[in-house]
């Protein structure tokens, strides 16, 4: 009869407990969630804008905003969101991936369709070389000779990656890379072959590639501009090295409108979106490492961010949609290329 | 002869053997404690008593210790039944026990994303309900569950084989109940494992990262536990956290199992001297 009790008991725990802990908590009057869902490398900068956006939500509405965040590599947030995460927002590394969550039906409004295309931040593809570059590295080609250790995160799972590869690839294809012609899709391959055969490591994501950098593994490393220069705020001593071409890195930002609506969290939601590209919050972003799109914040940065002599766009490969498929496709270029590597050749 | 005494050989495998146990152990754990401590003692002690990790911590615990009570009965009792019990289709169990052990804890955490996720058959019902599994704390139990399923189960099967049913009849024989003739003769005997069992998946059940970062989708606050803490530190360079975190996982392991190796110890003295005084206590 004792064990019965405790049986009982030991199983009304455990009701109350899934019970408790299943439910899908909602806004009140006075507290409102916000679920951001973000790729690994703005967390620095939303750390420092999130108090300031409750402080003048608090101010102007008299209610109460609690974040919840989660950063994670780019394509794995996107995928958990479809799967069922229910974030209000997501600031994800490339555009694919948000279009990966209004094709599961999870968006529903034009989010391109603003003064900035949805883009919130930009950043270019760059190079991290260690204190006084000693292996000399000035630019792409500099990257395929042979016994320089390189570190870039997987394509497959990581927005960074695959900025990286379309960086690389871009710079060979438009003629800036010393023997391989333009628009020779067959020497641009072999000079990105060249450079994943010394790749090293491949990390899940932009953010734990650098990490690993810093541990000391590789000569250098393909990574965010801003990646490098977060890192140097904390103190590490490695340096940036910008390539005469490269890739303008694009990150999206969008309201996810069946979360929102779900959640009550709408008005609140759009705010934050509108917030994060006032000045205020442009020139948090410009502190930690990002271009800016916001015009105001841009000029005030613009000694911070040199030009780079040839920039190029996503859309010198056709956008997002083409890219998904003639280069990270199971048919794509990447995915030839790095068979390649697999086997040796 | 003395077959006591250590020859050249002996000598030489207990020297490999430190070695050995200082690089794969040892060493890693003075690093750990370099990389908290090397600002010295506060900044580790502040960074542990902080509100998110005592959240996360507290979350690991909620989830470890349910997972501890449910494997100490349901386990126990699959491995009673294995043992005791013919039954059809028992090879076929036998055989799925083990199937944790052998998928990778991500992999464990995207068929709960299947299962429960968005796209899953049964998700309009549980939404029906305003309920969520997946990144929510019961599809974190879920996965943790199901990872830490074997231990417990093939810790009790040998132990549960090993029972002297001769005391079993004998106290048959003498009119005991079955009730008491579990409580007296057959739960001392599976102490000790059921012991073991648990401080084993206790520890794996603390431990676990990848299964609950894929299905928790790591929300600081929410379901974020004190492994994916540590690694968002890590991420976000808060090196003495991620260190100290850890450390303190670390230390709450090994008390678990120094604990249960005591705890064993003591009862297999107990049980040595009932056995000797002919079962009086």
């Amino acid at each position: 009869m004792k064990r019965n009790i405790g049986f009982l008991l030991l199983s009304l725990c455990l009701v109350v407990f899934l019970t408790a802990c299943g439910g899908a908590s909602s806004s009140s009057a006075d507290e409102v969630r916000l679920v951001l869902a973000a790729y690994t490398t703005p967390r620095e900068a939303y750390g420092e804008i999130i108090p300031r956006f409750q402080d003048y939500w608090l101010s102007e509405t008299g209610q109460k905003v609690v974040f919840e965040e989660s950063y994670l590599g780019s394509g794995a947030q996107s995928r958990a969101v479809v799967e069922g995460f229910e974030a209000d927002i997501v600031a994800l590394s490339l555009e694919a991936d948000v279009t990966r969550i209004q094709n599961a039906g999870l968006i529903t409004h034009e989010w391109k369709a603003g003064e900035f295309k949805g883009i919130v931040t930009t950043s270019i593809v760059a190079f991290a070389v260690r204190q006084g570059n000693p292996k000399n590295v000035q630019d792409w080609p500099d990257l395929a000779k042979p016994g320089i250790e390189v570190l870039t995160p997987n394509p497959n799972m990581s927005g960074g990656a695959m900025w990286n590869i379309l960086g690389l690839y871009g710079a060979a294809l438009r003629g800036h890379i010393n023997g391989v012609p333009a628009d020779d899709h067959a020497a641009a391959s072999e000079f990105l072959r060249q450079v994943l055969t010394n790749v090293s490591v491949m990390d899940k994501s932009a953010r734990e590639s650098i990490l690993n950098y810093e541990m000391g593994i590789g000569d250098l490393a393909i990574t965010y501009e801003n990646e490098v220069l977060v890192g140097r705020n904390s103190g590490q001593n490695y340096e940036l090295v910008i390539p005469t071409s490269t890739i303008l890195i694009e990150n999206p930002i969008a309201v996810v409108d069946v979360n929102v609506d779900r959640h009550g969290s709408r008005e609140v939601a759009e705010a934050f979106v509108k917030f994060l590209y006032g000045r205020e919050a442009q020139d948090i972003f410009a502190r930690h490492g990002l271009r800016v799109v916001n015009p105001e914040a841009a000029a005030a940065s613009a000694a911070l961010y040199p030009q780079v002599e040839d920039l190029f766009t996503i859309d010198y490969f056709g956008g997002w949609e083409a890219v998904m498929v003639d280069y990270f496709g199971p048919e794509g270029i990447y995915n030839a290329v790095i068979m390649q590597v697999h086997r040796g050749e | 002869m003395n077959l006591d005494k250590k020859g050249l050989g002996g000598w030489f495998l207990i020297v490999v053997m430190v070695i050995y146990l200082g690089i794969l152990i040892v060493g890693p754990i003075i690093a750990l404690m370099t990389g908290a401590f090397q600002n010295g003692l506060m900044p580790a002690v502040r960074s542990i008593s902080s509100a998110v990790f005592s959240q996360a911590l507290a979350l690991t615990m909620q989830i470890a210790i349910l997972v501890v009570i449910i494997q100490l009965l349901v386990g126990t009792m699959i491995a009673w039944m294995l043992i005791r019990h013919e039954f059809p289709g028992k090879g076929i169990l036998n055989g799925l026990i083990d199937v944790p052990f052998a998928i990778s804890p991500v992999v464990v955490g995207y068929m709960l994303l299947l299962l429960f996720g968005r796209n899953s058959l049964i998700y309009p019902v549980l939404d029906r309900f305003n309920y969520r599994i997946v990144f929510a704390t019961p599809g974190m139990f879920l996965a943790t569950l199901f990872v830490c399923f074997p231990f417990m189960i093939r810790e009790m099967v040998p132990v549960i084989q090993n029972l002297d049913r001769g005391q079993e009849y004998a106290a048959a024989t003498l009119g005991a109940s079955r009730w008491t003739s579990f409580w007296r003769i057959i739960f001392p005997q599976l102490k000790s494992g059921l012991i073991y069992g648990m401080t084993l998946t206790l520890a794996r059940a603390i431990g676990e990262f990848g299964a609950v970062l894929v299905v928790g989708g790591g929300v600081q606050g929410r379901t974020e536990t004190a492994t994916l803490f540590i690694f968002r530190s890590m991420e976000e360079r808060r090196y003495i956290e991620a260190y100290s975190a850890a450390l303190l996982l670390g230390a709450f392991s090994v008390l678990i199992v120094f604990v249960a190796d005591w705890l064993k110890r003591s009862h297999e003295k107990k049980r040595l001297v009932l056995s000797v005084d002919g079962g009086k206590p």
